[in-house]
């Protein structure tokens, strides 16, 4: 039963395989577009374009020629950026289509894992005492990351995607205002990830530090392989994989971004569109990881969110899931009947607690 | 058609709205009145209503010990929103062409940005925090997630109409700017200017009583 | 009953001024009020918050004061106040607030939480809806003149005592004396080195002062329960009792919402001003030390530390004479971490200690206390309200701590020049 439990956990170590496996794929193309500098099929003996030396030339096909210019500036002496082309080219041809075809895969096979697992449950039942899993000012950052988090992959997502996604729905008039709306909503917020960044890190970074075991939990796949149950601390080793991702990951998103939207710093045409490149491959990468992270919260494990919406988990849950931790923090007594954690929330209690004072007082 | 309804009625509607309503609030809590204090001050009232009109900007560092990234949060939406709405180069324009005829020096666009980002940042931590708390979430009505998220529609559609290149982004965020201007004087947003008298009377109080409040 | 619950809502009613209605209209449901609450920081139960406690008359004021509430009222959108509110909110206004005025230092928009959750209980009360145990004080404080039945005879016993043990006269409504002297019950039953204290000091520093045989109770439980009958009923009787006397001041003893009472309520409660001062114990005091009055001499070496009480430093505004006092008597003197206008309170004020069922509660929360305590590392805590005294013992032997509580006044006394207890 064990093993059942713990199978999303699995997934998720499953997913990243897959995940890394596309990544490779996408950057498979690349290589592709540095083989093809000469168009195919063109005759070997043609005549010359007397121009074609000229444009050879201004374009530094060959060698990188700068010009020189009064005009002051980064790449001012640049005349033809000939990597824009193949910038435009890979984003147009290489990023969008498997990019967006990574997503939509992530989409249906947490889909199609939905239907053929369902929901996680609790083997022993929800049990009558609860841990303290987040304090309160752990889920606010947590919520706040999140909340920024989903305004940017959407609004990223538009300004990647729209193009070939939403013109055919609205037309290219409304969509030019969409797109406009979505770049700037997403350069003003932008920088506000950065700062829920730097606070999750701060606060989760001691708990994700990988641990003896973590290994193991690895090598048998989070459960998914033999039939024993996987021993697991308070975050386990998919968790510590995905916030080091985050972090990873999320620094390179950051910092691109940052070149991206800051273009004062002296930084060249090559630069931005490297910075492109990371921050669109960074960004997709992550959603898939969080749309991963989201399934297990929302839909695929009972009792996994709890600890972030209340601020307490389920003791039998914890002893699923985290079980080196649940064990440590029942010896420490740590565990709270759910009476004790549910006193102050439940609307009736103003009644309960003045009648009881009240009975007292006769 | 709708642009300018917007522009136009909607916006002479929604401003007397807004400036009936606050003066009305503002004047029937005043007629309520306060029955006159006999007993001997030992201080000052007025010097205490002033001082603490001011004074209570400053925390009271004793409370603060579990709510500081709160009291961050709380500084920085209340200081970058006035700065947005007062200091940034677009509403400078807008209050000189349609209220005022007055204009004074904007900021630095940088400046704008920031002080929206920090505006952003302290709304979203105390919105957040507002769900999160036990003691908030019984506080909390349907009027503070409605001001919250009236605000924090404005702010958005304000930052998402930043290029400044769409007329029909302008008129969305001066909608919704609209619609909170209607709103304003219904609800709890009405601290903007009523929590002058209640500091004030607090103050006044304490003052009388020789204590610094 | 049902009658009776109306007139609660009408005396409710009657409370909401301008301030009220600023207070409600500024209030952002921020919570802060409750990190200043030592009900909630010792409980960290949300309904202790401070705000919350009020939400009966905010139900009210919302019907009745705001455009959504009057529109909704009509159309039967809007709940009405309602009995079962006031049985709700009893303990809360009564069990969980000591009107130690903390909240209202906190609150970012400036309400004066306290003075709101003060208002609501004169709906309470006249609502029936209040501890037997005050119900009860208020009644013997209007009957017998005492809320713990303290009566003349008890008094002029505990005063022969003072006199044998002093060998000084007291003098009981002598007329034209500069000062009328006011007692706590808890003074005259508990602690009556006060009584003591304050003759040798008044011998001592040659102040011409009085006790009135008809009015020598300060304490008022109308004030606590929050009725405003009973309380202006209590003040008043102190007054016609200075006027006959014709005293020039009348001073508030040791106890902290005695002088608020009788200081800041009083003259509103009867609607006039007062053709005398009143002045604290502790003012007097300070005054006769500065003036050269009262000479002490010489200085304890015990570290103390001093427990402002709320109504007489936070509320009432005596907050630099008692630090003055204790300084001219105490060596080291420390100040505890909050201290002054920001002082925690006992946990026992503005009714709770004559609220038997509370009593739990009460000892729970003092944690408070006792980790301020904790935190100075000093064995003698000072303090000057006779309620407070009791409380912080209930509080130390409750917790089985190793604290010595005194009285400001007493310990003063102790240092007076010649005085017999010389250590």
């Amino acid at each position: 039963m064990y093993r059942v439990s713990n199978l999303s956990q699995a997934g998720l170590g499953l997913k990243t395989g897959v995940l890394l496996w596309l990544l490779w794929l996408l950057l498979l193309p690349l290589e592709t577009v540095a083989d093809t500098k000469q168009p195919k099929g063109m005759p070997s003996t043609m005549v010359l374009n007397p121009a074609a030396e000229l444009w050879r030339d201004v374009r530094q096909r060959d060698m990188p020629i700068s010009g020189t210019t009064q005009v002051k500036g980064v790449d001012s002496g640049v005349l033809i950026n000939a990597n824009g082309d193949k910038w435009r080219k890979f984003r147009m041809q290489q990023l969008i289509p498997i990019g967006g075809f990574l997503l939509l895969g992530i989409l249906v096979g947490l889909a199609v894992f939905y239907m053929v697992r369902g929901k996680v449950k609790i083997v022993g039942g929800e049990s009558d005492r609860k841990l303290p899993r987040y304090t309160s000012y752990e889920r606010l950052i947590h919520w706040f990351m999140a909340s920024i988090f989903l305004f940017l992959a959407i609004t990223g997502l538009i300004i990647l995607f729209g193009r070939p996604l939403l013109i055919p729905i609205f037309g290219k008039e409304i969509f030019s205002i969409i797109a406009s709306a979505s770049k700037e909503g997403h350069n003003l917020m932008g920088p506000l990830f950065m700062v829920a960044l730097i606070l999750v890190f701060v606060k989760f970074v001691r708990r994700n530090i990988y641990q003896k075991g973590d290994m193991s939990w690895l090598l048998r796949g989070g459960g998914i392989i033999g039939k024993k149950h996987v021993p697991s601390n308070f975050f386990n080793m998919g968790e510590k994989s995905m916030f080091w991702m985050l972090v990873l990951v999320g620094s390179v998103i950051v910092v691109s971004g940052l070149v991206l939207i800051f273009p004062v710093f002296g930084q060249s045409r090559e630069w931005m569109e490297l910075a492109h490149v990371g921050h669109a491959i960074g960004a997709i990468l992550m959603i898939g990881v969080i749309l991963g992270h989201i399934y297990i919260g929302s839909i695929g494990m009972e009792g996994a969110i709890d600890g972030m919406t209340t601020g307490y988990c389920d003791l039998n849950w914890a002893k699923e899931h985290h079980d080196l931790w649940a064990t440590q923090m029942e010896k420490r007594g740590e565990a709270i009947a759910n009476e004790e954690v549910n006193r102050f929330s439940d609307p009736d209690t103003n009644e309960y607690l003045g009648r009881e004072l009240r009975e007292a007082d006769k | 058609m709708i642009a300018q309804f917007i522009d136009g009625p909607l916006w002479i509607f929604s401003l007397s709205v807004f400036l009936i309503g606050v003066t009305w609030r503002i004047v029937t809590i005043l007629m309520a009145g306060n029955r006159k204090d006999l007993a001997t001050p030992r201080g000052s009232a007025s010097a205490g209503a002033i001082r603490t009109v001011f004074t209570r900007s400053v925390y009271e560092r004793s409370a603060a010990t579990r709510g500081r990234l709160l009291l961050v949060a709380g500084y920085l939406f209340h200081i970058g929103l006035f700065v947005l709405l007062f200091f940034a180069q677009p509403h400078i324009d807008f209050i000189a062409e349609r209220i005022t005829g007055l204009s004074w020096t904007a900021i630095p666009h940088w400046a704008f940005i920031l002080s929206a980002e920090l505006a952003f940042l302290g709304l979203l931590l105390l919105w957040i925090h507002r769900l999160l708390s036990p003691v908030t979430r019984m506080l909390s009505d349907l009027d503070d997630h409605l001001g919250s998220l009236l605000v924090f529609l404005v702010m958005l559609t304000g930052c998402l109409a930043l290029a400044q290149s769409f007329e029909s982004l302008r008129l969305i965020h001066l909608l919704l700017a609209e619609l909170l201007l209607i709103y304003f004087p219904f609800s709890k947003l009405m601290h903007t200017f009523t929590f002058i008298l209640s500091r004030g009377y607090t103050g006044a109080t304490m003052g009388r009583k020789g204590v610094n409040a | 009953m049902n009658e009776q619950f109306e007139q609660g809502v009408e005396a409710l009613r009657q409370q909401i001024d301008a301030r009220i209605s600023s207070y409600f209209s500024s209030c952002v449901h921020c919570g802060l009020c409750a990190e200043a609450c030592l009900f909630y920081t010792e409980t960290q139960d949300p309904r202790h918050t401070p705000i919350y406690k009020v939400e009966p008359m905010k139900k009210l004021w919302r019907r009745e004061h705001t455009f959504w509430g009057k529109l909704g009222s009509v159309f039967g959108w809007v709940e009405s106040l309602t009995e079962k509110d006031f049985a709700d909110w009893e303990t809360l206004v009564y069990d969980s607030c000591t009107l130690c005025g903390r909240c209202s230092m906190v609150c970012p928009v400036g309400n004066d939480i306290t003075y709101m959750i003060r208002k609501q209980r004169e709906g309470f009360s006249v609502a029936g809806y209040a501890p037997d145990g005050m119900k009860e004080a208020t009644r013997r404080a209007l009957k017998i003149g005492s809320p713990m039945g303290v009566t003349i005879k008890t008094l002029k016993a505990a005063l022969a005592h003072v006199e044998k043990d002093t060998g000084l006269k007291i003098p009981i409504d002598k007329k034209g004396a500069d000062y009328m002297t006011l007692f706590s019950s808890m003074e005259i039953v508990n602690f009556p080195e006060y009584i003591e204290s304050i003759a040798r000091i008044f011998d001592a520093a040659g102040v011409s002062w009085t006790i009135s045989s008809k009015a020598f109770e300060a304490t008022n439980s109308g004030i606590q329960i929050g009725n405003k009958e009973a309380a202006a009923e209590l003040v008043n009787r102190v007054v016609i009792a200075a006027e006959e006397l014709a005293v020039k001041y009348v001073i508030s003893p040791e106890c902290g919402h005695a002088y608020t009472a009788i200081r800041w309520e009083g003259p509103n409660l009867v609607g006039r001003h007062y053709p005398f001062e009143v002045i604290h114990i502790l003012e007097l005091l300070e005054q006769l030390k500065t003036e050269g009055r009262l000479q002490l001499d010489y200085k304890d070496s015990t570290p103390m530390t001093l427990h402002d009480p709320c109504q007489i430093v936070r509320r009432g505004g005596v907050v630099q004479q008692p630090r003055e006092l204790l300084n001219s008597v105490a060596e080291n003197f420390v100040e505890m971490k909050d201290h002054g206008a920001m002082n925690w309170c006992c946990g026992g004020g503005g009714g709770v200690s004559a609220n038997e069922r509370a009593e739990p509660l009460r000892l729970h929360v003092f944690d408070r206390k006792k980790k301020q305590l904790r935190e100075t590392g000093v064995n003698t805590i000072v303090t000057a309200c006779a309620n407070c005294r009791i409380i912080l013992e209930e509080g130390i032997e409750h917790n089985d701590m190793d604290t010595e509580v005194i009285s400001l006044t007493e310990l003063v006394a102790d240092h007076l020049t010649a005085s017999p207890e010389k250590k």
